[in-house]
């Protein structure tokens, strides 16, 4: 090799060398923050390596070698780099025309290591040789851009020779990195560096090598071996490709194969990350599963209709909130301007005492929150915002738009809901779907595993019993008597609330004031005692009946439905004798006040003619009863008194008797927590019901309390919290878990039914009830519904009333109804004749399987 | 006057409670009362019954169930010892035997492993020393632990009645806690292959670890605790799990002479340190 060749790039290695002292130093630094401990270790480990290259390799290459370390460890010493360059050099003229032989000798060396693998030496080199192979391939770029720099004007053929040179020392440092992979920054760096290190045949060998290892992935699977070559000839020949694959291309193709791996990679990660925080997103979302986890799905299935409908109830607010109550308390009149916006003279002594917080009377009753409060003012404010329209139209979208939820809801879980048949195949459904994948606790998996035996042996028990079928009659017996119990208590439960609200009327004509808080809140309270025990009482009888316990929480919910429905519509009857008791009382003072007025007026004209009007204080004026605040305020304290209970049961028979049982557990003498009182189990159907009653509450008073629905956010994101809390931390796993997969959709039917049952009411007092003459926004109409026509006569143009009047013509709705009935029957009648086909198509499939079977 | 007195209380709390609250409360306690039918039905057997005839009898109730199984069954027939026992527990009073459904699985244990040297923790009356000895193979031997004197004696007669001699059956009378560290030097004992347990349940726990302790268990010797869901062991349930020295399972059954409780009887292998 010529010497002159040689000479620059010997110069160049002294740059170099600094260049990579500092380099490695700042490396160094980076590491250091990562592990100070290993550091002396580390310099141990290099030094040793060092030992070992000296050792192995050529003499000359360890003369080499063992100043670059010195330089390396006091790389920091800028004022000694001159010394040092003067030391290289003489080093450099001593190793003159050595180092291309010493560098293939180590190309050579690190093959056969790579070929031997010891592991436990291998790793050791590799350290100690990372930290020399970032030095060089550093230094390699850094060479290359002084070449190209310093011989510009250099002959062609030196260029030439050089460049030869250069390949053998870049594909030296190839081979290096080809033992290390996990760098990244190293790669891109080798990525810059490779294209022109391989020779053309190289090239082609290297393809066809790749090919090949392609091909064997591909025909792995037919090959006779044995899995554990397999296994090993895959992994081995995939990590081939992945290494070379990017070899292949020229310069770019390698950059953007290197890119679109790093892009996958990132692409990966962030589609994970993207997923987590989508879960994250979702309310609730983490604490439902964890508690799926614990207890099953059917009482996780409570969560998440707890959730939905507390979607559902934010939307409801949103409106009333957005439409109602925030433009009337922003640009209607304002707080003691007209006698319904002013507490009364009588009240104002109590208006601020601290029972308004439940009791919603004073100033409670006088804001916004309730009816009475609304002017019927048609326009408010500089927007010629719409009151009493937007009022009544609000009432009518809550609802509204609470059915076509429900509905829809509905049909979706339908679809979903499977066609399998549950009869024919009993065992291999238990034997194979018996499982509750999600349970992710050891007691519950107990507990289910427990279970799933049990209905085994239940299961085969039964299929001997229907052999034998002598119990029928007994079962049959058992079940009737359950119902007829069942039937008693609830006859008992609904003639104690009719007592109680006679008595309560009683009471209110006597005037309230002669009687004790008991007696006052007797309703209430009882309603919500009755509510709690009597479906215990229906848990214990339908041990009787022995249902599986799905079919017994269905019957569970229907006789709670029932419970619950007849409390409610006593208590609505009750409501609606007070209604007309108002009523009366409304048009006495309605009397009073004309004379009242009269007798206003005329004292006035005899005292002076000129005088201004007289000016009364709005409190001071008369006014009559409005009923609908009253009905407003009832729901309002419903729904408060039955917050209370549910949360004061849940601190008492749950959380009080978790503690009892917990700690008296020390000193009893019988196990408590598995014995007698125990831990409380969670009850998915009483929940379920309180929690759709109570929306049923709000869907039929929040027309007279827009107020309503924000209580009821309120409610259901506190008991959220609480009954996760209260579920986690008191409760056990039932005994008997069970999947709830098709309950969702019974929930759903029965919040339909409770829906149209809650609008009735509601419905029925608006169309059929005037309102009252001095408070709310239809005040002075004849029927709540007339601020429409209202609207209709003076804010359209003509012609859209007259096109109306038409269209409500019964001429022209009577056929669009019966259009519309028909169209129903043709389509359900459709729908059955498809079901039909499916089961036809299913009975011929099951034909099909048994002959081929 | 006492009328008028309970007439005056009614109306004091009629007033401070409205007659239709307190009616609420009912389905409440109809409810607790089916639902823990059986504990009170327990309750009632196993203390009220008790204290009545202790004091119309004068005698203490173990007392009362050997007269009537020595009038009502034939000496050295251990079958009709434990029948007449079974139908005093179940018909007459209540005494917490292992009863007739968990002694079939302990017979069942006892047939399978058929053990040569059997420890039992708490004769009481001798119901469940009969049992064992009655399935015990030839020349196996069967050492019974009972800490009260009064009992030891009847379980003494119990086991004479049904023809077992001391070559099969040896009572110590004696404190569990305090025979067991004894059980090697005083007795000679190598190795326990069966323990039954059915004394006091809160010395389940430290027997057990006690009986681990004194090196008497070998591998693939056999505990069974009776009672360890009701009244329960809950601590001695704890251990197991967690220890990791045996193999164990829960055989799941009701109380003795009681249809509604559940109950379970503990089997345990010892598998020794791994």
């Amino acid at each position: 090799m010529p010497q002159d060749s040689l000479i620059p790039s010997e110069n160049d290695t002294d740059i170099e060398l600094d260049f990579t002292g500092d380099d490695f130093q700042e490396g160094h630094e980076k590491k250091k923050h990562r592990g100070k401990r290993k550091e002396t270790d580390r310099e141990k480990e290099r030094r040793k390596n060092s030992r070992r290259k000296k050792s192995s390799s050529s003499t000359d290459r360890g003369n080499e070698f063992q100043p670059r370390q010195k330089k390396t460890e006091s790389g920091r010493r800028r004022s000694a780099k001159e010394e040092q360059e003067a030391k290289e050099g003489e080093r450099g003229d001593g190793d003159r025309g050595q180092p291309t032989r010493s560098k293939t000798a180590k190309t050579k060396k690190n093959i056969k290591n790579e070929k031997t693998k010891k592991i436990d030496t291998a790793e050791e080199r590799e350290a100690g040789e990372r930290n020399e192979k970032g030095k060089k391939k550093r230094g390699g770029a850094k060479r290359e851009k002084k070449d190209g720099r310093k011989h510009v004007a250099k002959k062609k053929t030196q260029e030439k020779k050089k460049k030869k040179h250069k390949k053998v020392v870049e594909s030296s440092s190839e081979q290096e990195t080809s033992e290390e992979d996990d760098d990244e920054e190293n790669a891109n760096d080798d990525e810059e560096v490779r294209p022109e290190s391989l020779s053309p045949e190289e090239l082609e060998k290297l393809k066809e090598a790749v090919d090949e290892k392609k091909k064997l992935i591909q025909s792995l699977r037919g090959k006779p071996w044995p899995m554990k070559k397999k296994l090993v000839t895959l992994r081995e020949s995939q990590e081939f490709v992945e290494k070379y694959e990017g070899a292949l291309g020229k310069g770019k193709g390698r950059k953007l194969y290197a890119y679109k791996v790093l892009m996958t990679k990132r692409w990966m990660k962030f589609q994970r990350d993207f997923e987590n925080f989508k879960t994250a997103c979702i309310p609730w979302e983490m604490k439902i599963k964890e508690i799926e986890s614990h207890f099953g799905s059917s009482v996780a299935s409570y969560f998440i209709f707890l959730r939905w409908m507390y979607g559902i109830n934010m939307i409801l607010f949103g409106l009333t909130f957005g439409l109602v109550m925030v433009p009337e308390a922003l640009m209607g009149r304002p707080y003691g301007t007209i006698p319904r916006k002013t507490v009364p003279r009588a009240e104002e002594a109590s208006a601020m005492d601290f029972a308004v917080l439940w009791d919603f009377k004073g100033y409670a009753q006088y804001s916004v929150l309730f009816y009475g409060y609304y002017n019927n003012q048609r326009a408010v404010g500089w927007l010629k915002f719409r009151m009493p329209l937007s009022y009544f139209l609000v009432g009518v979208g809550t609802v509204a738009y609470s059915y076509m939820v429900v509905i829809r809801t509905m049909a979706r879980n339908a679809n979903e809901s499977g066609v399998g048949d549950d009869n024919s195949f009993n065992f291999s459904w238990k034997m194979f779907t018996s499982w509750d994948y999600l349970i992710g606790n050891p007691e519950t998996a107990d507990n289910k595993f427990a279970s799933i035996t049990t209905s085994f042996k239940e299961a085969i028990l039964e299929e001997q019993e229907s052999r034998k079928d002598d119990n029928i009659h007994l079962t049959r017996f058992l079940r009737v008597l359950a119902n007829f119990l069942v039937l008693c208590c609830l006859a008992g439960s609904g003639y104690l609330i009719y007592f109680v609200v006679r008595r309560s009327q009683k009471f209110t004509l006597d005037g309230l004031e002669n009687h004790t808080w008991w007696e006052r809140n007797e309703v209430n309270m009882v309603m919500s005692l009755l509510g709690m025990f009597c479906p215990m009482l229906f848990d214990v009888i339908s041990t009787l009946e022995n249902y599986h316990p799905r079919v017994a929480l269905q019957w569970q919910l229907g006789r709670i439905f029932a419970l619950f429905l007849g409390n409610l519509y006593t208590f609505i009857i009750a409501l609606m004798d007070e209604i007309n008791l108002k009523r009366e009382e409304e048009k006495i003072v309605k009397f009073n006040i004309t004379t009242w007025e009269a007798s206003l007026f005329n004292g006035t004209v005899s005292g002076n003619v000129t005088a201004p009007p007289v000016t009364i204080h709005p409190a001071d004026v008369p006014r009559g009863p409005c009923w609908e605040t009253m009905v407003g305020q009832e729901f309002v304290r419903l729904i408060i008194s039955d917050t209370m209970t549910t949360y004061i049961t849940l601190l008492i028979g749950d959380f009080l008797r978790a503690v009892l049982v917990r700690f008296l557990n020390y000193c009893w003498c019988w196990d408590l927590e598995a014995g007698f009182p125990s831990y409380s189990e969670f009850d998915v159907s009483g929940n379920v019901l309180g929690l759709i009653f109570n929306q049923g509450m709000i869907w039929m008073g929040a027309f007279y309390a827009p107020c309503l629905p924000a209580l009821n956010v309120l409610r259901l994101h506190v008991s959220m919290y609480l009954q996760c809390w209260a579920v986690m931390c008191c409760n056990v796993p039932q005994e008997r878990v069970f999947k709830a997969s098709g309950s969702n959709n019974f929930y759903m039917a029965m919040l339909l039914v409770i829906l149209f049952l809650s609008t009735l009411p509601a419905i029925y007092t608006i169309v059929t009830i005037p309102p009252s003459f001095d408070c709310g926004p239809f005040s002075g109409k004849n029927r709540m519904f007339d601020v429409i026509q209202e609207t209709l006569e003076s804010d359209f143009p003509a012609w859209f009333s007259k096109v109306f009047s038409y269209a409500s013509n019964p001429g022209l709705v009577l056929p669009f109804i019966l259009l519309m009935v028909l169209a129903i029957y043709y389509l359900q009648s459709t729908s059955k004749s498809y079901k039909e086909a499916n089961v036809e198509l299913k009975k011929k499939l099951q034909m099909v399987i048994q002959k081929l079977l | 006057m006492s009328i008028l007195y309970t007439t005056a209380v009614c109306c004091l709390c009629a007033r401070m409670v409205s007659p239709a609250i307190a009616l609420a409360f009912i389905p409440l306690l109809l409810t607790v009362l089916i639902r823990y039918r059986y504990f009170f039905v327990l309750f009632y057997r196993s203390a009220l019954v008790r204290i009545w005839k202790d004091c119309t009898t004068g005698l203490s109730r173990e007392e009362r169930a050997f007269q009537y199984v020595l009038t009502h069954s034939t000496p050295g027939d251990p079958d009709s010892i434990l029948d007449a026992f079974d139908f005093w527990c179940s018909k007459v009073e209540f005494i917490s035997n292992i009863g007739p459904k968990k002694g079939k699985i302990l017979d069942r244990l006892l047939m399978e492993q058929s053990p040569l040297t059997v420890l039992e923790l708490g004769a009481h009356c001798g119901y469940s020393t009969v049992r064992i000895a009655r399935a015990l193979p030839l020349g196996a031997r069967l050492y019974s632990i009972e800490m009260d004197q009064r009992n030891a004696a009847i379980t003494e007669k119990i086991v004479r009645l049904a023809g077992f001699d001391d070559n099969t059956v040896e009572l110590i009378v004696n404190p569990s806690d305090e025979v067991i560290p004894r059980l090697r030097t005083d007795y000679n004992l190598e190795r326990l292959d069966f323990v039954f347990m059915d004394h006091w349940k809160k010395c389940y726990l430290p027997d057990l670890q006690l009986l681990e302790g004194s090196g008497l268990l070998g591998k693939g010797s056999m505990v069974l605790a009776d009672n360890v869901l009701f009244p329960g062991a809950p601590k001695f349930l704890r251990y197991l799990r967690k220890c990791g020295l045996y193999e164990w399972k829960i055989h799941r059954a009701t109380l003795e002479y009681s249809t509604g409780i559940k109950d379970g009887m503990a089997e345990l292998i010892y598998q020794g340190i791994k």
